[in-house]
């Protein structure tokens, strides 16, 4: 049987929808979690925008923490049944770090000291991969409630993509790595006077450092690091379980995309990029894809078959002999149709090269690019038939 | 207000957005306009990492030195720890001590822990290129929306959090330069649709409210304006049905429908627009949807055009000779 995006759903307890910003990925995710909801299955998802875009989607008002679970009213109104259920949660960054340190820290004044410390409110509200790291964290937290059986997330937008997969472990590496051992301790314990003796390098750069910026970070990173050995000395081990759920099989990446060129760019050196990490592809979702006009067109006007921008005059031609319209209005009907037809035209040839470059066959979905707004739930369902019911592979 | 009236006499305009809706375009347009008035101007990618983007087929200038794409307009990639180790090559004259410097794991460490210090020497290496008078307007190309408000928030957090030194003489002098009205400007491109409209009307409460920068324009860009009206299809719609000759049937209705697609984003367009000029209270200038099999540079200087006429942008042409 070949794979169809409604399999690929089917199979998996994971979906997580990647791609650059823009291009209607938490639209997609919200699709995804409510086409499982509405074959039974329980489903959240997930997202990480601070945006705030699927709260507009589902029309729920979303904070921090816990998910807020979709009213069957609210459905109803859409003319939605479920037979499963779906919540939808979004990540608060600061507040899932906060709870993190709440759960580990070994005292309260502990507890107090960090949620105030410098360095941990830049690690827990802009500390690059900070966020990315959360929402796995968060994910396989999810995961392993057992409270639902689809979680499709819905990654942070990022500069590129890609820092959602990288992200995680470059902070791991940041906070377990031996350095901080290394040379905060002794500074912890003793002061400049021992790190000097410990690495006399070490002690002259940051001290050159700290005066050429006027930055003194290090007492606070030390205190962090101090308040916090249990979390940290195991940092890595932990990063290791959370990837754990990326990597695991019942886990599916899809891959959210449009047609233009830029964003393909971006999609294709992500797809290779996942490949070579074992989190390979499961599906492409190509939004916002303009489609050609064509009916059948008269052979005898249009030999070659499509109509392109070159063709306007013959298009005009052809409906001024019909006699149905004004000439004007006809120059200017016939201008909009090739237009049109020559953005389908670039879509369709992007998109298949695209295609073509793929390493293994996928599903390949496409989603037409919707003039009204498909925002809320009632959109979100009309979506269905575009991705489940039409999926192509390749 | 004289000032607000001409972006382009700034001496700094920065471009803010959401990520997909053209702000890489809409920028190397504002640039391509400038140059056309005379200036000598350097469009800063900031934070691009070095996969290099392309902008409508240009590709970005590789390393952190500014390249003259074309006479007049130069363009550089500028990031915090490149703009960092600058820094410190300025403050730190001993090469021998900046060696032991840069070798030290302590110093990758240092550079990722201290908050926001990269983001700080990036707007900072700005600020720079603003002051030292090589260029008469720069204009920064900024990433992800998110990303790109954490730099302008930076430079006051940094002056008010480290009272005294270097970072907070610097921070202080690179934030009377974001703050000053007459000298810059933050503009934030969108496209008129629904999500992105409210994230947008969120920047742009933030820039005003919250960081209280001089707003500068609001982009609408990929504008749909039909060339023709409701009634226009209307009428061609019921001629087809009661249409005498079959011989164009399936073109006309082919044609039709395409019509129906640009008149249904056009009233999507609009809607948003007018929710857009109330709810942020900023200068609106709306770019139109080019629709093409291929986007192209050819398209960015059309644009770039229609820049030079719309009011808010526009500054008198003058000549102003390249200082050295």
């Amino acid at each position: 049987m070949r794979a169809t995006l409604a399999s690929v759903v089917e199979r998996h307890d994971v979906i997580v929808c990647a791609g650059s910003g823009g291009v209607g990925k938490t639209t997609t995710a919200a699709t995804i979690a409510l086409w499982g909801a509405r074959r039974g299955r329980r489903a959240a998802v997930l997202t990480i925008d601070p945006a705030r875009r699927l709260a507009d989607s589902l029309g729920v008002q979303l904070s921090g923490g816990e998910g807020t679970s979709v009213s069957a009213e609210v459905l109803r109104e859409h003319g939605i049944e479920l037979s499963g259920s779906l919540t939808a949660m979004m990540l608060d960054q600061k507040s899932a770090w906060d709870s993190l340190i709440e759960r580990h820290a070994p005292s309260p004044e502990v507890r107090e000291r960090i949620l105030e410390n410098r360095f941990y409110q830049h690690l827990s509200q802009s500390f690059a991969g900070s966020q990315e790291y959360m929402a796995v964290e968060e994910l396989s937290r999810l995961r392993d409630s057992g409270r639902y059986d689809l979680i499709v997330v819905d990654t942070p937008p990022s500069r590129h993509a890609l820092e959602f997969l990288e992200a995680p472990q470059r902070l791991s590496d940041f906070l377990d790595r031996r350095i901080v051992r290394w040379f905060v301790k002794p500074y912890v314990s003793a002061g400049w006077s021992a790190m000097r003796l410990v690495n006399r390098t070490a002690g002259f750069v940051l001290r050159t450092l700290e005066e050429a910026t006027g930055v003194a970070v290090l007492t606070e990173i030390s205190d962090f690091f101090a308040g916090m050995q249990g979390l940290f000395e195991g940092f890595a081990e932990r990063t290791e379980r959370v990837y754990h759920v990326l990597k695991s099989p019942k886990t599916a990446f899809v891959l959210v995309s449009s047609p233009e060129e830029e964003v393909l760019e971006e999609a294709e050196y992500l797809s290779d990029k996942m490949a070579a990490l074992g989190m390979p592809l499961r599906a492409v979702v190509f939004n916002r894809v303009h489609e050609e006009f064509t009916a059948p067109i008269d052979r005898a006007d249009f030999p070659r078959g499509d109509i392109r921008g070159g063709d306007q005059e013959r298009v005009a031609a052809c409906l001024t002999r019909s006699g149905l319209w004004p000439p004007g209005l006809v120059e200017r009907l016939a201008a909009n149709f090739v237009a049109y037809q020559d953005v389908a035209r670039g879509d369709a040839m992007r998109l298949e090269l695209f295609t073509a470059g793929l390493r293994r066959q996928v599903p390949i979905v496409r989603v037409p690019n919707f003039s009204t707004d498909l925002h809320d739930l009632g959109g979100l369902a009309r979506l269905h038939p575009y991705l489940f019911d039409r999926s192509e592979s390749r | 207000m004289t000032s607000a009236g001409s972006l382009l006499d700034r001496r700094l305009v920065f471009v803010a957005g959401k990520g997909g809706v053209g702000k890489s375009t809409v920028s190397t347009a504002l640039a391509l306009s400038a140059v056309r008035r005379g200036k000598r101007v350097l469009l800063v990618g900031l934070d691009f990492d070095d996969r290099g983007r392309s902008i409508a087929g240009l590709r970005e200038p590789e390393g952190n030195e500014p390249v003259e794409t074309t006479a007049g307009f130069f363009r550089q990639n500028v990031e915090g720890k490149a703009a960092l180790e600058e820094y410190l090559h300025l403050v730190v004259p001993v090469r021998r001590v900046l060696r032991a410097v840069f070798e030290s794991r302590v110093y990758q460490y240092f550079v990722a822990a201290a908050p926001g210090l990269k983001e700080l020497m990036a707007i900072g290496k700005i600020w720079y290129e603003v002051d030292r008078g090589r260029w008469d307007l720069v204009i920064v190309d900024s990433p992800a929306t998110g990303h790109a408000l954490q730099y302008l928030r930076m430079p006051k957090a940094a002056y008010e959090a480290f009272t005294t030194g270097l970072v907070h003489r610097e921070a202080k002098r690179v934030w009377s330069l974001l703050a000053d009205p007459v000298a810059t400007a933050v503009t934030v491109v969108t496209v008129a649709e629904e999500l992105p409209v409210n994230e947008t009307i969120d920047i742009c409460r933030q820039v005003r409210d919250e960081l209280v920068l001089p707003p500068g324009v609001l982009f609408v860009n990929r504008f749909h304006s039909p060339p023709f009206s409701v009634a226009d299809v209307e009428r061609a719609s019921t001629a087809r049905r009661k249409g005498v000759s079959a011989a164009c049937d399936a073109l006309s209705k082919a044609v039709l429908a395409a019509a129906e697609e640009e008149l249904s984003w056009a009233a999507l367009n609009e809607h948003c627009r007018k929710r857009l000029a109330v709810e942020t209270g900023w200068r609106l200038v709306v770019l139109p949807m080019l629709l093409r099999e291929e986007f192209g540079f050819a398209d960015v200087e059309a644009l770039s055009v229609m820049l030079d006429e719309a009011q808010a942008v526009r500054s008198k042409p003058r000549r102003v000779e390249p200082r050295s």
